[in-house]
């Protein structure tokens, strides 16, 4: 090899050297650039945004731009965007902007999620205005000018229809140079899960995608439905930490690939515990692969209601426009291509109304095939006898509930407003509507979610426990006590319904155990404690 | 300010009388004539080994500025250099990928000297000082590796402790003063620190020196190889520009393949050392793997004395070469023989661990 050669192969390696330099340049900056969210991209349209709000809220840009919206140039305006005329929307900066995101708004890029979600059961969560618990908060708790326990609690979770201040014309108020329109401050801050939209959509994606970072592992933590999923009424995270899966998942933290971008399905990326959404959202693995199920529906995988009174299992019926009920199983099941009157509650002038439209069913899926859906989860981890058992023990739990406790107690309540004792628009008039209303909607709730979830002590101490002790102690004596005040002829009949009640086989140990029964207790306690 | 004549200068300065020193004889020495088959590349080795150590040299001295040799921080100050301190991934990267091609370069010119017998008589003093840069360039590999103090190097280091422990005679001794007491803790991270960045290097340092004046002294072997017509004479060709022209093209090929190297695999950070718990599969660094394979095949004794009596052979191999011919009449074939016999045995030993759990 000549000299001269020699020189040019060290020109040539030098100038890929430098190449490789250059690279590593680049890459270090693209370092630093993730680490202070240079990366964001922050596009024409938004500049102006980004620029201001920078200054007047800086956390809130910071998050954004540390989103995944804010890598691909998906900035303010994409979401925030409005068009003249619509009832939010007002010039700011030149631009015809709303507060409020939508899911419409969300819709345009995530429409198959807004189909999802819209004829979801979270969807209808803000219908709760017309119900029993607020009339509690609204009526009971508050003041005829004061609904605070109904905007500081309820609505927080199961949304509102957003208002606006209204001048003496009717016309929405407006405010600043801009003119702003003014919302009722009662309905907004409000990210409620089924809140009512101006645009007519239901629901609200922050509720589980919290602004402005939009991150996949808030929405995968359990503590993200626990916002609303908890206490007295529907336990549902106490229930989870109580369980098996909720210790796996809290110890195994760090191996659940929350933080994975894209689709998330256990058997796949993860497999150290479920929490709410791999069971009752997410995709998961089958021997015949992937289930992108990754549903927004997430009432899909449930075959039975547990909110009501007495609980049923759920047929979905879906109509050709998308629309979604749940049959109970006692009610006979339509054929496809029927046309069938649907209630569908809607709001017109800030009002939540009833709304009977005629639609044609496309789909039911029955109990059993909701019900498939969720063991195709379990049987992620365990096998088929394991969950099969699993649904026998939880059925048990329902059933029980369901023949001994609600269906007697329901049916004593229905006679007592035959027979004029209860009104039926004085829903918390008497003492024994308030028992009959914690029986079913606070203990033996707890109870059915405890079996479903697998959380014994929400299942018994909870649960079935209180749900008995109170029948027995306060339920039942109330109801001669509600009959009684209203008349003597009342109350004795009543008296004598309860009597007879308590013949049936299943209260007999009130009258104490067999000598047998007492026997086995005895020697029992006296081996445990008598030591 | 003095006006003594001495410090006048006339027409300028006059650098040759700054620094009196015989700069004839400096461009007579860079211009010495080296034998021809210095242009076939395996020839560059030696001098890859000292281009490589340079680049340690550097980044070593860099990353020094960010490590702390506590048990406390030593993993967070790396973490710290991997993913804060500017360039430091990309340092700590090139500090990595040059000492284990730093290794390899030494194997690849300890079998180059070995099969064109370059360490017979008069140089067998310079393999000797060769072997010491390879056994010093091991520990400067062994100590580095323990420094990151994560999970796989804190149980390397405790393994590596328990094999000295078992040299016999020495070895309680040994393990003693590799750890700074009973188990690997804070002493041994400072001792591993200091015999790491002070003392290997100058030690090092001082072999270089002394292999490099070696070969100065005794020149270079004058190599014929067997297809070279009986009649051709040795050829030359000059030092510089020719020969530096050569070991800048390896210069920067290295410079590039390492640069590349750490750009797809860079520095990784395993798990923090915890002393509670063992690791399931510990392993040394590759360079390690036949003493591993040696230890998991015997016992932790039997692979102790083993590798002494391996490593004192290879340190001792000009002499025991001539004690073969000499005595046992053997010829080059043998010696040659043994060389392959000892390099299949690593290579398989190496092979073999790395693929074992």
């Amino acid at each position: 090899m000549t000299l001269v050669v020699k020189r040019y192969i060290v020109a040539a390696l030098s100038f890929f050297l430098l190449l490789s330099l250059l690279i590593v340049a680049f890459q270090e900056s693209n370092m630093k650039r993730k680490e202070t969210h240079q990366d964001a991209i922050v596009t024409g349209a938004n500049e102006g945004c980004v620029t201001c709000h920078m200054k007047d809220s800086p956390a809130l840009v910071m998050e954004w731009e540390f989103s995944k919206h804010a890598k691909v140039g998906i900035g303010c305006i994409e979401c925030h965007v409005a068009e003249k005329g619509e009832v939010d929307a007002w010039k700011h900066e030149g631009t015809y902007v709303s507060v409020l995101v939508t899911p419409k708004d969300c819709a345009r890029c995530h429409s198959k999620e807004y189909e999802e979600f819209s004829r979801s059961h979270h969807a209808k969560a803000g219908e709760i205005l017309a119900s029993l618990d607020n009339v509690l908060a609204e009526k009971v708790a508050g003041l005829p000018d004061n609904n605070a326990d109904a905007v500081n609690g309820c609505w927080q979770c199961h949304g509102t229809i957003i208002k606006f201040e209204k001048d003496k014309d009717g016309d929405i108020l407006r405010t600043g140079k801009e003119g702003k329109p003014v919302i009722d401050a009662d309905t907004w801050p409000n990210s409620g899960i089924g809140r009512l939209n101006p645009d007519g959509s239901k629901g609200s994606c922050h509720a589980c995608h919290s602004r402005h970072a939009f991150q996949s592992k808030l929405s995968r933590s359990p503590e993200n439905c626990g916002k609303c999923h908890m206490g007295p009424d529907h336990p549902q995270i106490e229930i989870y930490n109580e369980s098996k899966h909720g210790i796996a998942f809290y110890a195994n933290r760090d191996r659940m690939a929350m933080d994975k971008k894209g689709s998330w399905v256990l058997g796949k990326d993860y497999s150290a515990a479920p929490t709410c959404a791999s069971c009752h959202i997410s995709a998961y693995m089958t021997p015949q692969g992937e289930v992108k199920a990754a549903s927004h529906d997430v009432g899909e995988r449930i075959s039975w209601t547990l909110r009501p009174i007495i609980s049923s299992k759920l047929n979905m019926i879906i109509y050709e426009d998308g629309f979604k009920e749940d049959f109970p199983h006692t009610r006979a099941l339509p054929k496809i291509g029927e046309t069938l009157d649907t209630n569908e509650k809607v709001v017109e002038n800030e009002e939540l109304v009833n709304k009977v439209v005629s639609r044609k069913v496309e789909k039911i899926v029955t109990w059993e095939e909701r019900r498939d859906l969720m063991k195709g989860a379990c049987l992620n981890c365990h096998n088929d006898t394991y969950v099969d058992n699993f649904y026998k023990q939880f059925d048990g739990l329902v059933t029980l509930y369901n023949e001994k406790f609600a269906r007697p107690a329901k049916a004593m309540m229905d006679d007592l407003k035959k027979d004029g004792v209860l009104k039926a628009d004085a829903p918390f008039e008497k003492e024994v509507q308030w028992i009959f209303w914690e029986l079913w909607h606070h203990e033996g709730r707890r109870a059915r979610h405890g079996a479903s979830m697998m959380g014994p002590d929400y299942t018994h101490w909870h649960g079935m426990y209180e749900v008995s002790k109170h029948y027995y102690t306060e339920f039942l004596p109330a109801v001669i006590e509600a009959a009684e005040e209203t008349s003597h002829a009342l109350g004795n009949k009543y008296r004598r319904k309860v009597e007879e009640l308590l013949t049936a086989p299943e209260h007999a140990w009130q009258k104490g155990l067999s000598k047998e029964e007492a026997d086995a207790l005895k020697s029992a306690y006296k081996k445990r404690y008598e030591k | 300010m003095g006006n003594s004549k001495d410090t006048e200068t006339k027409g300028g300065l006059k650098f040759s009388e700054m620094l009196p020193f015989d700069w004839e004889l400096l461009r007579h020495a860079g211009s010495e004539p080296v034998p021809n088959h210095l242009k076939k590349w395996w020839f560059c080795l030696g001098g890859t080994v000292a281009y490589l150590f340079i680049v340690q040299l550097a980044t070593g001295v860099a990353l020094t500025f960010y490590y702390i040799p506590s048990p406390e921080f030593a993993y967070d100050s790396v973490a710290n250099i991997t993913h804060n301190v500017r360039f430091g991934w990309f340092v700590r990267s090139l500090h990595k990928w040059s000492s284990n091609f730093m290794i390899v370069a030494l194997f690849l010119h300890v079998m180059r000297v070995f099969f064109t017998q370059a360490y017979r008589h008069p140089r067998q003093l310079n393999w000797m000082v060769g072997f010491g840069l390879l056994g010093v360039t091991l520990f400067f590999g062994f100590t580095g590796y323990s420094l990151v103090y994560e999970q796989l190097s804190y149980w390397g280091a405790t393994v590596a402790a328990n094999l000295a422990e078992a040299t016999p005679l020495v070895g309680e001794l040994l393990g003693f003063f590799l750890r700074g007491g009973p188990e690997v803790g804070a002493n041994t991270l400072t001792r591993f620190y200091v015999l790491h960045i002070g003392f290997l290097p100058m030690v090092a340092f001082m072999l270089i020196g002394l292999h490099i004046l070696l070969i100065r002294l005794q020149g270079v072997t004058e190599l014929r190889f067997e297809n070279d017509p009986p009649e051709k004479a040795a050829g030359h060709f000059k030092f510089f520009p020719d020969h530096v022209t050569s070991e800048m093209i390896v210069g920067v090929l290295l410079m590039y393949l390492l640069v590349m190297m750490a750009l797809i695999f860079p520095a990784e950070l395993g798990e923090r050392a915890n002393p509670a718990v063992t690791p399931p599969h510990i392993k040394p660094e590759w360079y390690f793997y036949f003493n591993y394979r040696l230890l998991k095949l015997t016992s932790l004794k039997v692979s102790v004395v083993l590798t002494m009596v391996f490593g004192g052979i290879a340190f001792f191999w000009p002499f025991v070469d001539e004690f073969l011919r000499r005595r046992l009449k053997a010829n080059d074939s043998v010696i040659v023989l043994i060389g392959v016999v000892a390099i299949l045995m690593i290579f398989t030993f190496t092979v073999w661990e790395s693929f074992s759990g």
